[in-house]
């Protein structure tokens, strides 16, 4: 590497800092705020500045001035620094400020542990294959340049420094790859930190218009693959939270006891295997119909199966779930519910939305409907109301602007005035007018649709593909299916891709190849995702019964942790006396020799001749010593012959044998 | 000292046998967590901590690369030391106040070593000198420090620091090398002027010695020790090693009138001073080519010149008491 070679070496050692501290920050910078980034830009070049002109570092007081007012614009800014964004941005300008007082190569520890926290918050964002190659490269950065202060001699060059943190870091891989397979996942500590952006996901409530726009957040929330045949795009819907009391903006599930659905479930079951990301809640979308028994389990986890048909788990879900699940095709959900336990299904705010009630109920009315008995009205009003979206001016979009801002009735302005909406406007409507028909409905969130194609056999849901729609009482049917999004964006349901975002310069350019490349780079990041991070106690566990272990638990992975850690200080104590070992022949013969003598009583020196041991041997025993005299002379012959005739390991280790033998001869009397 | 401390100096001690050559190994290699590797453990914690609050695998990943990399940086930074072995030239005497400059060798038979560390223990850190070792190869270090007070002396223990490659951990050993070390006694400066000569116990001149600046020739004759490798008439030595004859030297004035007694008895003051003195007129003389004979109360050395009479004067000088 011949960078920076004609630098001094503090010149280049600050530049190639400065540089990894840019790659660092790098990642986060869209993410902060416009005078985040100018500060930091500001200080880092400034220092290069420095480094490069000669001139002095500014004084310790600019300093503390400096760090005083970002603190004060952080703290201003965000109001608080417990605060996810303002953490991230709080270090950003720390560690842009500590290059100012880089003296000591010292220092470059600070930046050192302030960069490996920068690292971690990244994660928050994404833990995808580009991530984790970033990671890489910024710690294999940030070792060499540990390892460049701790090389204080002459100008070593940055290959030499980065050859050293590679070899350390390879060293260490095994260790690595141990801790990850074997260190136990456990629960989140304290409170599960909840994302408060408006990203398109799944909820637990629904705010009516809040969101004047929502952003497509394109990260996978669960995958599925189907022993057998899949589900034909109109019936992929995942069932997640049902939503029920309706204040006039928010939509939430009921709590408390309350009657719950029958469920009888017919046709040939869809058997399939899914991995749910961690989202945090307890919810778990299923594929509809779900059913059989009431309640399973996953993992650590217990699901069951909640009165409105939705699936939740016994605690918010925190790490990825791997479970096995069937859903039929046919159901009958419901169908015994008498009116009044479905009184919740009817309830709206008093005095709101005055024009939808009346629009309602005037078309209930319709003869068309009205002479239609008690089974058939809603449905045809269902019909009804379906054709009215198709065919009046409703457009269908993400960002709908904000509802409400100049009047309570917020169904009446998104339904007559505005008419713009994605899922949760048009479901959310719908239910407004079946209930003011005296129709039984309620909202059902969870996810519609699937990628085109599977990867790996795996169909991958994405939380843009997260969903709302409703379902209406019919006596004797039971709850009803109705999608009007369907009805306004069939290729949403159809497809199962939510409006996409205007095609990029690169797909634009070439149709073809884009595509391929896109979906090698998905395949190659599922096995990422499905491998590597998916990697949970499920798995901790697998992979000890694997090994032989009956019953896994905590106890037995520690257990397991306890014999590697074992075999690691055995394998590395035997590998210091090995190389502790005289590594010739003859000197381990002589000590084995020297050893036996030493027993027997002789004052006999390494630098002696095995024909002078012979000679003390004789000496001192007399006929009796002749045997291990002779021994010993053969292996004086042996030493001094010429390199064909010396002993091969089995003339070596049958002498050995003997010379014992003579040795203890001569210690039993 | 406190006996408990004492018992330890003293196992420490017998731990580190003193010798001239020191090769590291596993049982005279020290090594702990230096403060980086403590807020490096800490820095490990607290990630951990956060990944697995919010169950990032990657978060995990990091951790243990940084755990991984930090134990593999134990062993690397013992190995930089392990299998290094050091040597010492031994060390020219010295005059009190002067540096002592210790010269030590390192052999290296295995992969290039960087920044070895070389210290007299207890020196403080900056004045540690740096040194790198190539690989299958050689390098000198010298090392420097304030002589301590005249007499024979055993050499400080040498302390030899890595924290080469992560810094997270110093390793360290200690070397008691075998080798004394000479310190004369300070030379008083400038020279003072030779003390008036008492009539020998031979009967010599008692007038002091005109010291003559430009010696003259005087005449020839057979080489006696102590004289210099100046004085030897080359010409002539050649024909004389093949005759098997002493060697002919030059012979500048007569010896026996101009002989130098340095005497502690024509010195006043403080025993240190006047041996101060001493040593500077054994210079000053050893310098003008005058034999001299040093006479320290009952004790005597014989007048003479050369090298190994200086130095026997010098020795004798700083070993009095």
């Amino acid at each position: 590497m011949k960078l920076g070679s004609g630098l001094p070496r503090e010149s280049r050692d600050v530049f190639f800092l400065l540089a990894t501290i840019a790659a660092v920050v790098a990642p986060h910078v869209p993410r902060l705020p416009v005078w985040v980034q100018a500060l930091c830009a500001l200080m880092l070049v400034w220092r290069g500045w420095i480094a490069w002109s000669g001139h002095k570092l500014p004084n310790r007081w600019l300093l503390a001035a400096a760090l005083a007012a970002s603190t004060t614009l952080v703290l201003l800014n965000w109001r608080s620094l417990f605060n996810r964004e303002a953490d991230i941005a709080f270090l950003c300008i720390l560690m842009a400020l500590k290059t100012l007082e880089l003296r000591a190569r010292r220092d470059a520890f600070v930046v050192f542990f302030l960069g490996f926290f920068l690292i971690l918050t990244r994660f928050f964002d994404s833990q995808s294959l580009p991530t984790a190659l970033w990671m890489l490269l910024v710690v294999w950065a940030l070792l060499t340049a540990l390892v460049l202060a701790q090389m204080p001699v002459g100008q070593p060059s940055l290959a030499l420094a980065a050859r050293s943190a590679a070899r350390v870091t390879l060293a260490g891989l095994p260790i690595m790859i141990l801790l990850y397979l074997l260190f136990p996942r456990i629960a989140p500590l304290w409170g599960i930190p909840a994302d408060s952006l408006g990203k398109t996901g799944l909820s637990n409530q629904m705010s009516f218009g809040a969101m004047s726009e929502i952003a497509n957040d394109d990260s996978i929330a669960l995958r599925l693959r189907f022993m057998g045949p899949v589900p034909p795009p109109g019936r992929r819907y995942l069932r997640g939270p049902v939503l029920e009391a309706f204040d006039g903006q928010h939509w939430l599930a009921q709590e408390g006891p309350r009657a719950a659905d029958s469920l009888i479930n017919s046709g040939e079951p869809w058997r399939y295997e899914m991995t749910l990301e961690p989202l945090r809640m307890r919810a778990i979308p299923l594929l509809e119909s779900a059913g059989g028994a009431g309640a399973m389990s996953a993992g650590p986890y217990v699901l069951r199966r909640g009165p409105e048909l939705q699936w939740t788990a016994d605690m918010p879900v925190t790490e990825r779930l791997r479970f096995t699940v069937q859903a039929w095709p046919e159901q009958q959900a419901g169908a015994q519910r008498t009116h009044a336990s479905l009184l919740p299904d009817l309830q709206l705010p008093a005095g709101r939305n005055p024009r939808t009630i009346a629009w309602a109920r005037a078309l209930w009315r319709q003869p068309r409907i009205a002479a239609l008995d008690d089974s058939a009205r809603p449905t045809a009003l269902a019909a009804a109301v379906m054709q009215h979206v198709r065919e009046g001016d409703f457009f269908y979009t993400l960002s709908p602007g904000r509802y409400g801002d100049t009047t309570p009735d917020l169904i009446d302005e998104f339904w007559f005035d505005r008419r713009l909406g994605f899922c949760e406007h048009f479901a959310a409507a719908f239910v407004v007018i079946m209930r003011a028909a005296g129709v039984p409905a309620r909202i059902v969130t969870g996810f519609q649709g699937f990628d085109p194609e599977p990867v790996d056999g795996w169909w991958i849901v994405r939380n843009s593909n997260a969903h709302a729609w409703a379902e209406y009482w019919v006596p004797g049917l039971g709850w009803q299916r109705a999608d009007p999004t369907a009805a306004i964006a069939p290729e949403r349901v159809q497809y199962g891709r939510a409006l996409r975002p205007a095609p990029g310069a690169l797909e634009r350019l070439s149709p073809a190849v884009w595509p391929a490349v896109r979906g090698l780079w998905e395949r190659l990041d599922n096995r990422w995702q499905q491998m590597i991070l998916n990697y949970s106690r499920q798995d901790q566990f697998d992979l000890l019964k694997r090994m032989g272990v009956e019953e896994p638990d905590w106890v037995a992975l520690g257990q397991a942790g306890a014999v590697v850690i074992g075999l690691i200080a055995l394998g590395s104590a035997s590998i210091i006396v090995w190389q502790r070992r005289p590594h010739d022949a003859w000197s381990r013969r002589r000590a084995v020799v020297l050893r036996l003598l030493h027993d027997l009583g002789l004052a006999s020196a390494t630098h002696e001749s095995p024909l002078r041991w012979a000679e003390q041997v004789r000496q001192r025993f007399g006929a009796r010593g002749q045997i291990l005299a002779e021994l010993l002379m053969s292996l004086e012959r042996s030493r001094y012959a010429p390199s064909g005739a010396r002993w091969g390991w089995r003339e070596s280790i049958a002498w050995r044998h003997r010379l014992h033998a003579a040795g203890r001869m001569l210690q039993a009397k | 000292m406190n006996p408990l401390r004492q018992r330890w100096q003293k196992w420490l001690d017998a731990r580190h046998p003193r010798a001239d050559v020191h090769t590291m190994g596993q049982n005279n290699i020290y090594i702990v967590p230096s403060r980086p590797g403590l807020f490096f453990c800490l820095t490990i914690g607290v990630l951990l901590i956060g990944s697995i609050n919010d169950q990032l695998s990657l978060g995990y990943m990091l951790s243990f690369l940084l755990a991984g990399a930090g134990l593999a940086s134990m062993q690397a930074t013992h190995g930089n030391l392990r299998g290094l072995s050091l040597d010492l030239q031994p060390p020219q005497p010295v005059f009190a106040g002067q540096e002592v400059q210790l010269e030590i060798r390192l052999h290296n038979a295995g992969r290039a070593r960087f920044g070895l560390g070389f210290r007299v223990s207890g020196t403080p850190e900056a004045a540690i000198a740096w040194v790198d070792a190539p690989e299958k190869g050689h390098a000198v270090v010298s090392l420097r420090y304030a002589a301590p007070a005249r007499g024979l002396h055993e050499l400080p223990e040498l302390q030899i620091i890595t924290r080469f490659p992560l810094g997270l951990f110093r390793a360290w050993s200690l070397w008691r090398p075998a080798s004394r070390l000479w310190v004369y006694p300070r030379p008083e400066s400038p020279a003072p002027a030779f003390a008036p000569q008492q009539a020998g116990p031979e009967g010599e001149h008692a007038a002091s010695v005109q010291l003559h600046k430009g010696l003259e020739f005087e005449g020839v004759r057979p080489y006696r020790r102590g004289d210099t490798l100046r004085q030897v008439i080359w010409k002539k030595a050649a024909l004389a090693l093949e005759t098997n004859q002493a060697l002919p030297v030059r012979e500048t004035h007569a010896p026996a009138s101009r002989q130098l007694w340095l005497d502690l008895q024509d010195t006043r003051g403080a025993l240190e001073e006047r041996l101060s003195r001493l040593s500077a007129w054994v210079l000053e003389a050893d310098r003008m080519q005058s034999p001299y004979g040093l006479r320290l109360a009952t004790r005597k050395i014989e007048p003479e010149l050369g090298a190994q009479h200086r130095r026997a004067c010098l020795e004798q000088l700083a070993l009095w008491s």
